[in-house]
């Protein structure tokens, strides 16, 4: 059979994993591209854009935890399941919501950073704190959606 | 592989479009335009190592395997990571090189090494992507 039950999980796995990859390539670049017009007026905020604009790679690691989490631990218990196909496809549902928090969570903290970059002149670099609290705040549904996941795959008893 | 080349093809594309207009405004900054507008082009590599991978490692190993149907699909589950890894960090490189682009001539030029090290931080994301997609290969056993 194609499209076994292991299969379908190391698929849920791939999906999470992607969608941290898409959410870090969506926010880094947007908050770059603003970067590079913020150090086109003034080039002394180097640091602080470089911190700011590398924060949405965190989704990216985030993806990969579920995707290793799913192949090394989920995958050899699917087998001693009552119902193994189903239980497959419930992984599969379940590397959803982490792909999902993770891609919308970098997109949108990247525009979180791409503003904070844009006032770094006007404030002379005052702004990277205050900006860094309310990206941790998106940063931080990212988190939620890790720590769901895998309360979801405990719930299903494959954790 | 053709996110890899999707991803290339729309970064540069949307590199280049900037890279026209601020040649029409400052023709002597070409070598930076170029610069920067081919950063993209990596991802079409990349997609290319993952292939060459499948093809002359993985493909030989499937057929050693308990189920190779379902080891098949496995495989093509971990192209889509290094797919959506190239393909989105390929586009968005491109905004980020088309900024640059943009800045060259109120800046004389001088904004090329600052806007080459904040593209290297999206090209990191492909390189995760590449690296990501060999280890889960591995993990699986078929590498």
């Amino acid at each position: 059979m194609i499209i076994s039950p292991e299969s379908l999980a190391v698929l849920g796995g791939a999906i999470a994993l992607g969608g941290g990859l898409a959410g870090s390539s969506i926010g880094i670049g947007t908050a770059g591209s603003s970067g590079v017009n913020t150090l086109a007026e003034e080039p002394g905020q180097l640091r602080n854009v470089i911190v700011l604009a590398s924060l949405p790679m965190t989704q990216t690691f985030y993806g990969l935890i579920i995707l290793i989490l799913i192949l090394t631990t989920v995958i050899p218990k699917l087998s001693a399941m009552p119902d193994a196909g189903g239980s497959g496809f419930a992984v599969f549902g379940c590397g959803i919501i982490a792909a999902l928090a993770e891609a919308f969570s970098g997109a949108y903290q990247g525009s979180v950073c791409a503003s904070g970059i844009s006032m770094l002149p006007k404030t002379k670099g005052r702004i990277l704190t205050n900006s860094m609290m309310l990206a941790v705040f998106v940063e931080l549904i990212g988190v939620l959606g890790l720590v769901f996941t895998i309360m979801a795959l405990s719930m299903l008893g494959l954790f | 592989m053709a996110g890899g080349l999707a991803g290339s093809a729309i970064g540069m594309a949307i590199a280049g479009y900037n890279g026209v207009a601020a040649l029409a405004e400052g023709p002597e900054h070409l070598r930076n335009v170029i610069i920067l507008a081919a950063l993209p082009m990596s991802r079409v590599f990349y997609g290319f190592i993952l292939l060459i991978i499948v093809i002359t490692i993985v493909v030989p190993k499937l057929a050693a395997m308990p189920d190779p149907g379902s080891s098949g699909f496995a495989v093509a589950a971990c192209g889509l990571i290094a797919a959506f890894a190239f393909g989105f960090s390929g586009i968005y490189q491109g905004s980020v090189c088309a900024s640059g682009i943009s800045s060259l001539i109120m800046t004389k030029g001088r904004i090329l090494t600052n806007s080459i090290m904040l593209a290297v931080f999206v090209e990191l994301i492909a390189v995760l992507g590449l690296v990501f997609t060999i280890m889960a290969l591995s993990i699986l056993g078929l590498m």
